[in-house]
């Protein structure tokens, strides 16, 4: 089965460390990162369910997309100016610490949603789509990843570029710091320093039995707070039982950025659509949102549909507290709830001030002391 | 866009350029050698400095494309907000006619996108081959695709254009899991140059063709959907060798006045565009002449509501007799009624066929309004109609019951309202069947035209049910027309869900203790934001 639409979305990036970064004895508290059209960025405290800091990106041109933190949770860098530019803000003043506008002479550069800071926080990796514009015709270029250093201030230029390959989603950095994945048609790996091809593992041509070709649309890449990224991906299971035609199936996609381990999990017939999934910090569950906040069990190798409860409206992104005992969800319109894990009750809603849409704005969870 | 450009595509009273005094050049080739210097003029100052002249009057890509005047006004519109060329309003329509008429479409190129130059409502996409439905058809009726002629090359400039312009459009639904631009820039270009040359026979030989003259009486005949037949004549007038000035005198069947007139511009020597008002609403009108000039035929629409108005056929008063239509298509036994033959030529008695009687009332130039009888015996089926030594098929039925219905159309799109786009209405009619036993004992059914039912929707499926779809989509009236409820998240429904709705369109009709009901399937769905003159 398809997504209905193109739903654009947001991108990750990683937190400090992962779920079990909490150094004892330090306390620590979660915020909410996201963005909304024109041009705002919310810091919001899911405790007392206000929004502590509304900065205004300069220059977003009515478009706030992909929101990626960084390590520190300092910095949150946005996609923004119709995907022409990644702003960088500081959390705690607002300013502009970071801008890549990206271009190249003669040609037009689209990042493609895709895109994330390294480990150590020093350098960002883009995916654009190049077109060269000539006088009186278009010529489509070979894709690329651009490096940024995030020390390159308001007019950074890229550090190294490498080939990529077409059509890829979402580029999420390794934890090791020395290689980062790309998802796309395949599941690619490349060496941050060189950009050689490690390793290709299918996506789009899965070998897994009884299911047929799948369809995935990640552009919601939220690693925190395991390090794990997750994603729906529909398809339909065929063979012996099963009507002919098949079953629509949704399974779950994981990559764990540690370790590079993929997996897929089936977790049960497509019911209702999930655009984002989160992994629970305990890896204990999983929580997908669209129309409804969908629980799923993590049950060693049987995870499933464990329950499920409407919402208000339409939410395209997902994201949980560090503790796991929150879900919040937002994207879309200009509103972020937080449900109770456990019992999946609302408990609470953020309203955004100022907020056109939040459309593809990634909901972002960072900790600070 | 969709206004702007039409106020540039017809002849409204916007128009600025009439080049008068080239009447006689007309007939030597497609557009007078005066018009053609102007546009030429027009072409180097404008658009040169991009599009470099690499020979006389040949301009690079301009040159290497034929598109339909929609084609070409999407092109002038998007050259005028992407890359910041600026035309005079005079320019503008002098630059539109010199490409439509010089790198434009024969007869023939246009007719499998006619459809979508006349804005016909939920017509289905069209058949190509290969993978275009997918390719293409994903965002386009590929009406755009079949209106347009160029080489494989271009055909392939077209499609870096595409990706370079919508980069997303590799990612949306049905082109993420094939590999849309690896097909798309390898296989396409050539396969679509096979279907879709820039030189073609048939446009060498329609470019050299004189412009047949449209002036003179016309007898008119037409189908509103909703409000029904519509009959009557037009007196076109020639204004310049492109431009004429039309007045319409019409009636509907019960004989109520349908008046209007129009001003158009003729495209490529065939393709009529005209504004005008019809029945005292703004319309525009996209009709097609024939090659010898005997016949123009098309769609007009209401300005601002494209998927409200009527197909047109218009015939020469002179001519070979014919009739044209007869309105109403059917007679109940039993009746007496009005009958109106429409056409030309229609001299001596009429005779509809055993168990009628037909009273000739009065003779009109667009034909003749008889007083018929049909008898409670006469038999049903088709009638042949004899009018004098004329004689059509077809055209009139005879019924005692109606059958069955079939609601056209059977499936149908209608857009939610809202903020400055206007809805997208529905409208519906229900046709009229009778069986008839015919040899061997085989029957029939016989086409008995619009009917008066009873109109009401229902729920598609249980989901539909559950939502309350028939509460919020919007509402269906008493002539079919569907008209959608406002857009936007609706605090009232589930998901505070938009007004969409997924339904059954209901036609009943009753006559005395029995019933016959027909469905069709009505999809409410969102706002187009996107409203290009060629989908």
């Amino acid at each position: 089965m398809n997504l209905k639409f193109l739903v654009p979305v947001a991108l990750a990036g990683l937190l400090a460390g992962c779920g079990s970064v909490l150094s004892p004895g330090h306390a620590s508290h979660d915020f909410i990162v996201t963005g909304a059209a024109p041009d705002h960025l919310f810091v919001i405290n899911p405790r007392t369910r206000k929004v502590v800091s509304d900065f205004t990106i300069p220059d977003a041109h009515d478009y706030v997309s992909v929101i990626v933190p960084s390590p520190n949770g300092k910095v949150a860098y946005v996609l923004v100016n119709r995907t022409r530019s990644i702003a960088g803000i500081n959390l705690r003043t607002g300013k502009e610490v970071f801008r890549a506008n990206l271009e190249s002479p003669g040609e037009r550069l689209t990042c493609m949603y895709a895109f994330d800071v390294t480990p150590d926080g020093k350098e960002l990796i883009v995916y654009v789509y190049r077109t060269r514009l000539e006088i009186d015709q278009y010529k489509v270029q070979a894709p690329r990843f651009l490096i940024f250093s995030t020390a390159g201030g308001l007019h950074a230029k890229p550090l190294r570029e490498f080939p990529a390959p077409r059509r890829v989603q979402m580029v999420l950095a390794k934890k090791d710091g020395r290689s980062f994945f790309a998802i796309g048609f395949n599941l690619y790996e490349y060496d941050l320093k060189t950009g050689r091809l490690i390793k290709r593992r299918g996506i789009l041509d899965w070998h897994r039995p009884h299911h047929l070709r799948p369809d995935m649309l990640a552009f919601w890449p939220v690693t925190e707070p395991t390090g794990i990224f997750s994603s729906p991906v529909y398809s339909t299971l065929t063979g012996p039982g099963t009507p002919s035609g098949g079953v629509p199936e949704t399974s779950l996609l994981t990559l764990n950025l540690h370790n590079g381990h993929l997996a897929y999990h089936d977790i049960g017939r497509t019911d209702a659509l999930i655009f984002s999934t989160v992994i629970g910090p305990q890896r204990k569950w999983a929580y997908g949102a669209y129309t409804q906040l969908t629980k799923i069990k993590l049950d060693g190798a049987h995870w499933r549909v464990a329950d499920r409860v409407n919402l208000p409206h339409t939410y395209y992104s997902v994201n949980i507290s560090p503790n796991g005992k929150d879900v919040y969800v937002g994207g879309t319109m200009c509103d972020v709830i937080i449900y109770d894990a456990r019992t999946m009750r609302e408990k609470g809603d953020v309203r955004l001030p100022g907020c056109d849409d939040q459309a593809t704005a990634t909901l972002r969870v960072i900790e600070r002391r | 866009m969709h206004w702007r450009v039409w106020s540039l595509i017809s002849g409204g009273v916007a128009a600025v350029a009439v080049l008068l005094g080239t009447v006689g050049a007309a007939h030597a080739a497609m557009m007078p050698p005066a018009a053609a210097r102007a546009g030429l003029a027009v072409v180097q100052a404008h658009c040169s400095a991009c599009h470099r002249e690499t020979a006389p009057g040949h301009f690079a890509r301009i040159s290497e494309e034929r598109k339909s005047p929609e084609g070409w006004a999407m092109t002038i519109f998007r050259m005028e907000n992407v890359h910041g060329v600026r035309l005079t309003q005079k320019q503008l329509r002098t630059i539109l006619r010199y490409l439509s008429d010089v790198q434009g479409l024969a007869p023939s190129e246009t007719r499998a996108g006619r459809f979508a130059l006349e804005r016909r409502p939920n017509h289905p996409i069209l058949k190509l081959p290969y993978n275009l439905p997918v390719m293409c058809g994903r965002c386009h009726s590929l009406a755009r695709v079949a209106l347009t002629r160029q080489p494989a090359s271009e055909w392939r400039k077209l499609i870096n254009f595409h990706v370079g312009q919508f980069p997303f459009l590799e990612y949306q639904d049905g082109s993420r899991d094939i590999r849309w631009w690896k097909i798309a820039s390898t296989q396409l270009p050539a396969k679509l140059a096979k279907l879709f040359p820039l030189h073609s026979a048939a446009w060498r030989q329609w470019r050299n063709r004189p412009r047949a003259d449209l002036a003179g009486v016309w007898i008119v005949h037409g189908d509103m959907p909703g409000r029904g037949d519509y009959y009557g004549t037009a007196l076109i007038r020639r204004r310049s060798w492109d431009r004429y000035r039309a007045r319409y005198v019409l009636h509907y069947a019960n004989g109520a006045a349908f008046n209007g007139s129009s001003d158009a511009i003729i495209y490529t020597g065939f393709q009529w565009r005209g504004t005008g008002t019809l029945g005292g609403k703004p319309v525009h009108e996209v009709y097609f002449a024939a090659a010898n000039g005997s016949r123009i035929r098309g769609r007009w629409f209401l300005a601002g509501h494209s998927e409200i108005g009527g197909d047109w056929d218009a015939a020469r008063t002179t001519g070979a007799p014919k009739v044209m239509a007869v309105i109403p298509s059917a007679l109940e036994v039993g009746t007496r009624q009005r009958l109106i033959l429409v056409g030309r030529g229609l001299r001596g008695g009429v005779d509809l066929g055993p168990g009628t009687k037909a009273r000739i009332l009065v003779r009109r130039p667009y034909g003749l309004i008889l007083s018929v009888r049909v008898n409670a015996h006469a038999a049903p089926g088709y009638r042949t109609v004899r009018v004098g030594g004329v004689r059509s098929r077809d055209l009139l039925a005879v019924y005692r019951r109606v059958d069955h219905l079939e609601v056209e159309p059977a499936f149908a799109i209608a857009r939610l309202g809202g903020g400055t786009l206007a809805p997208v209405d529905a409208q519906f009619q229900a046709i009229g069947y009778t069986n008839v036993l015919g040899a061997h004992g085989r029957v029939s059914a016989v086409r008995l035209g619009a009917m008066p039912v009873t109109w009401s929707v229902a729920p598609f499926n249980a989901e539909a049910a559950k939502r309350g779809d028939v509460r919020f989509a919007g509402t269906l009236r008493q002539d079919g027309l569907f008209v959608p409820a406002e857009g936007g998240p609706d605090s009232k429904r589930q998901f505070s869900a938009d007004n969409t709705g997924d339904l059954y369109v209901v036609a009943t009709r009753r006559t005395g203790k029995t019933a016959v009901v027909a469905k069709a399937h009505l999809i409410v769905t969102v706002q187009r934001w996107i409203k290009p003159p060629i989908y």
